[in-house]
C-alpha cells in the first residue's frame, strides 16, 4: 500500500523559510498531515571554535548567532564569561548594555515583523520596518562601527563609550520611533485579510507551550508570564519600570500583539535607561586591552538572558586555562521550532507558513 | 472613418485587395506595438509607483529617471541561460506562456478604443458579439497557465496550477453574470446588446451608477482574473515558491510576468468601458482615446494600491468568496438589471 500522501520538500532555498530551514511536508491536498523541521544546513560550529579561542574573541561567535539582533547574543556570552573571569563591568557599561540591548531587540522585533508580512504576501510594511531599524543601526554604527555583527560589548565592559551624538540619535529615535511604530501597526491590525490570516490560527496552548520549553514572546502569547529580565534580572533590568505583555489567546495574532507591546515597553527601558545613565568608566581596568588574552577563569556558569526571541542560556566551563573548555549555548529558536510540526498538524499549507512565521525563526541561532 | 479606412486611404494607390491585406497587417502591427508600449509603460509605472509607497526611490540608474530600466530589465532576460527541467512535459512546458502572451494581445483587438483626432475611430477589429469574444479569450489565458504548471513536473508549479484552476473557476461565474446584467440594461437601447462599442455609445448614465453591485462584483473577479494580492494564487510566492511559473526562466519567464501585468491593464479598460463610461467623456469624438486610457490609468493605480496593502488570502476563503458571496450577489445584480429594464424601461 503506498503512500496516498504528496511529499512536498519544502526548503532550505525556499522564499518564506527564513534562511535554510528544511521541511520534509506529507500533504493531503493543500492540508498538511505531517511535517518534520531539518536542520543544520548553516551549522558552522560555533561552540566548539569557542573552546579554540581566548574569552575575548569568542564573542564574534555570538554576534553571529542571532544575527538580528546581536547585542542580546553579546549580553548573554558577557554574563557568563565575566562571571567566570571575575571582572564585572562598571555601572555605566552596565547600563550601556541595558540601552544598546533594548534597541537590539526592537530591531531583531522589526525584522520580524517586516518578514511576517512577508510571509503573509504583504510586501509594503517590510520596507517600513527596515526604514525604522536602519536608524537602530546607524546608532550601532556610531557606537561602534559596524552595522549588524556589532562585537561592541567586550569583557569588563564595552569597546566604546557613549558620546554625546549617539545620546542624541538615541534621543532622536526615541521621540519620532513610537509614531511609526503605530504607523506600522496599523497597516497590520487594520487590515481584515491580515486578521483573517492570525485570527485563530496556530493556537499554542499553556501546557503544551512549557512542556515543549517554548520560551519567548510565543509562551508570553500564550498566556506565561515569564520572562527573565523580571524573574533573574541581569544588568539592571530590576532598577527599571516595565511591564511583561502577555496574551492568553496564543494565536499568531497574539504573538504579533505581544512582540509589538514589547517594542513599546523597550522604549520605555531605553529612556529610563538614558536617565539613569552614570558618570564614569566604561570597563573594568582589570579587563585592560593587553591583559585580555591572559585572563584566566575557573568553574563553571550558565547565565541566561532574555534575548529578543525567548530564554537564551550561555553555559561555560572553565578549567582555568585562558580559553573555556566547553561552552554551550541553549538556543530559544531551536525549542520554540520544535512547535511547529505540532501546530502545523491537519492545517492548510498557507497556514503553516503563517505559523512558522509567527516563530521568529533566525537560522544563525538554531544551527549555530 | 476608423484607422483601417485611414491606412487603406493611404494605401490605396495599390488596389483593394492588396491594399485592405496590407492596412490588417499593419494595423495588427500597431496594436502590438500600443500593447508592448502600454505595458512597458505600465511595469515602469508600477516599479515607481512601488517605490513611492514603500518609501523607496524606484529605478532610477538606466536612463533619466529609470526609464529605459525595463528595456534593460528586458535585454538581461533575454540573455539568461534558458534552463529546462529534465523531467517536464515538453509540448505544454514551451507552448504555456504564449498561449498567455497570445490570449493578451488578442483580447486587445476586440476592445472599442474611441476616437482619437485626425485617426478617426481607433477600434482595431469590429464583432457584433465582442463581449463574448473577449470573455471566451480570458478564459484561454488560465489554459496556459494550468499547462505551465503540469508541464513544468514540479510540484510546486502543479500546486501553483490547481490554485489557479480553483481561482479562476470560482470568479469566472459571478464576472460574466455582471457582464450578462450590463448586456441585460443595454439590450433596452441597442440591438446589437453584445457588442462592447455599441453598449459604450448607447449608453445614459455610466452603467458603474446604474449598477454599483455589478461594478464591485466585477472589480473583484478582475483582481482574481489578474492574480495579484489579495488573490495572487497562482504565484503565492512565500508558500509554493513562484507557483506555475516556478521552472521558468528567460523570456518565457518574463510572458508570464508581462501577461500579469497586462491583464491589470486589460482588466482596467474592461472595467472602464463597461462601468465608467470608457472613450465617453467631454469632446469624446475628438479624444474619447484618451478618456479610456486615463480611465484605464486611474483604475491600474488602485489596482496597484489594492496589490501592495493587501496580503494573500487562504485559498479556501478565496473560492468561499467566490461561490458564497460573489455568485448570488451577481445573481441578485442580473435579476435588478432585468428589473430596471423591462419593469421601468430604463
Amino acid at each position: 500500500m503506498s503512500d496516498p500522501w504528496i511529499e512536498l520538500n519544502i526548503g532550505p532555498q525556499h522564499p518564506s523559510m527564513h534562511g535554510v530551514l528544511r521541511l520534509k511536508a506529507k500533504l493531503d491536498g493543500e492540508i498538511i498531515k505531517e511535517l518534520e523541521p531539518v536542520i543544520g544546513y548553516l551549522h558552522r560550529n560555533a561552540e566548539k571554535l569557542c573552546e579554540m579561542g581566548y574569552y575575548c574573541d569568542n564573542l564574534v561567535y555570538f554576534d553571529r548567532m542571532d544575527y538580528v539582533g546581536a547585542m542580546n547574543m553579546e549580553v548573554g556570552y558577557l554574563e557568563a564569561a565575566e562571571k567566570i573571569l571575575g571582572v564585572p563591568p562598571p555601572d555605566r557599561a552596565k547600563w550601556i548594555r541595558v540601552i544598546i540591548a533594548e534597541l537590539s531587540r526592537i530591531a531583531a522585533h522589526l525584522v520580524w515583523a517586516g518578514a511576517y508580512g512577508l510571509d503573509l504576501g504583504m510586501l509594503t510594511p517590510f520596507f517600513y520596518c527596515f526604514a525604522e531599524r536602519e536608524k537602530i543601526l546607524t546608532i550601532f554604527t556610531e557606537a561602534c562601527g559596524s552595522r549588524q555583527e556589532t562585537n561592541y560589548m567586550s569583557i569588563g565592559g564595552v569597546y566604546q563609550d557613549f558620546n554625546d551624538k549617539i545620546i542624541e540619535e538615541i534621543k532622536d529615535f526615541l521621540a519620532t520611533f513610537p509614531k511609526k511604530l503605530e504607523e506600522i501597526y496599523n497597516l497590520y491590525v487594520k487590515n481584515d485579510v491580515f486578521l483573517s490570516r492570525t485570527k485563530g490560527i496556530g493556537v499554542l496552548s499553556k501546557e503544551v507551550a512549557i512542556s515543549y520549553g517554548v520560551t519567548g514572546p510565543m509562551l508570553r502569547a500564550s498566556g506565561v508570564e515569564y520572562d527573565v529580565r523580571k524573574a533573574e534580572p541581569y544588568l539592571f533590568y530590576d532598577k527599571v519600570n516595565f511591564e511583561i505583555p502577555i496574551s492568553h489567546k496564543g494565536d499568531n495574532l497574539a504573538r504579533f500583539l505581544v512582540r509589538f507591546e514589547e517594542m513599546r515597553q523597550s522604549l520605555k527601558i531605553i529612556k529610563q535607561g538614558l536617565e539613569k545613565l552614570p558618570e564614569g568608566p566604561y570597563f573594568n581596568p582589570k579587563a585592560k586591552k593587553s591583559m585580555m588574552i591572559r585572563m584566566r577563569g575557573e568553574g563553571e556558569y550558565y547565565a541566561r538572558t532574555e534575548s529578543s526571541k525567548g530564554e537564551f542560556g550561555v553555559y561555560i566551563v572553565a578549567d582555568g586555562g585562558v580559553k573555556p573548555y566547553r561552552v554551550r549555548v541553549r538556543s530559544p529558536t531551536f525549542k520554540n521550532l520544535s512547535i511547529l510540526p505540532v501546530l502545523s498538524k491537519d492545517v492548510m499549507l498557507a497556514d503553516m507558513i503563517a505559523i512558522s512565521g509567527s516563530i521568529d525563526l533566525v537560522f544563525g541561532e538554531i544551527d549555530r | 472613418m476608423s484607422i483601417l479606412q485611414w491606412i487603406y486611404g493611404v494605401l490605396s494607390f495599390l488596389g483593394h485587395d492588396i491594399g485592405y491585406a496590407l492596412a490588417y497587417i499593419i494595423e495588427s502591427i500597431i496594436l502590438v506595438i500600443f500593447v508592448s508600449v502600454m505595458l512597458i509603460f505600465m511595469i515602469y509605472l508600477f516599479r515607481k509607483y512601488m517605490a513611492r509607497v514603500q518609501q523607496r526611490i524606484g529605478p532610477n540608474r538606466v536612463g533619466k529617471f529609470g526609464s529605459l530600466q525595463l528595456i534593460a530589465d528586458a535585454l538581461k532576460l533575454m540573455g539568461k541561460e534558458i534552463i529546462f527541467p529534465k523531467e517536464r512535459d515538453d509540448l505544454p512546458y514551451k507552448v504555456a506562456p504564449f498561449i498567455v502572451f497570445f490570449g493578451l494581445v488578442l483580447a486587445f483587438a476586440f476592445l472599442p478604443y474611441g476616437n482619437l483626432s485626425i485617426f478617426g475611430n481607433l477600434t482595431v477589429t469590429y464583432s457584433d458579439v465582442s463581449i463574448i469574444f473577449i470573455f471566451a479569450i480570458l478564459a484561454i489565458m488560465p489554459i496556459g497557465e494550468v499547462l505551465a504548471g503540469i508541464g513544468s513536473h514540479n510540484k510546486y508549479a502543479l500546486m501553483g496550477a490547481l490554485r489557479t484552476v480553483a481561482k479562476d473557476v470560482s470568479f469566472e461565474v459571478p464576472m460574466m453574470l455582471s457582464v450578462l446584467a450590463i448586456v441585460v440594461m443595454a439590450s433596452a437601447r441597442t440591438p446589437t446588446s453584445l457588442s462592447l462599442e455599441s453598449v459604450v455609445t448607447t449608453e445614459i448614465l455610466p452603467y458603474g451608477i446604474l449598477e454599483p453591485i455589478g461594478l464591485l462584483v466585477f472589480f473583484i473577479a478582475m483582481v482574481a482574473r489578474a492574480s495579484y494580492s489579495p488573490f495572487d494564487m497562482g504565484e503565492s510566492d512565500s508558500e509554493l515558491v513562484s507557483g506555475y511559473s516556478t521552472e521558468y526562466t528567460g523570456m518565457r519567464f518574463a510572458l508570464f510576468y508581462i501577461g500579469l501585468f497586462g491583464t491589470i491593464f486589460l482588466g482596467s479598460l474592461l472595467i472602464a468601458l463597461l462601468y465608467i463610461g470608457g472613450f465617453n467623456g467631454p469632446f469624446s469624438s475628438q479624444v474619447g482615446f484618451i478618456w479610456l486610457i486615463v480611465k484605464g490609468l486611474i483604475l491600474v493605480l488602485i489596482s496597484f494600491t489594492i496589490w501592495l496593502s493587501m496580503p494573500r488570502i487562504r485559498i479556501d476563503r478565496l473560492v468561499n468568496t467566490g461561490w458564497k458571496y460573489l455568485l448570488p450577489i451577481s445573481f441578485i445584480n442580473l435579476v435588478l438589471a432585468g428589473v430596471l429594464t423591462l419593469g421601468l424601461g430604463w
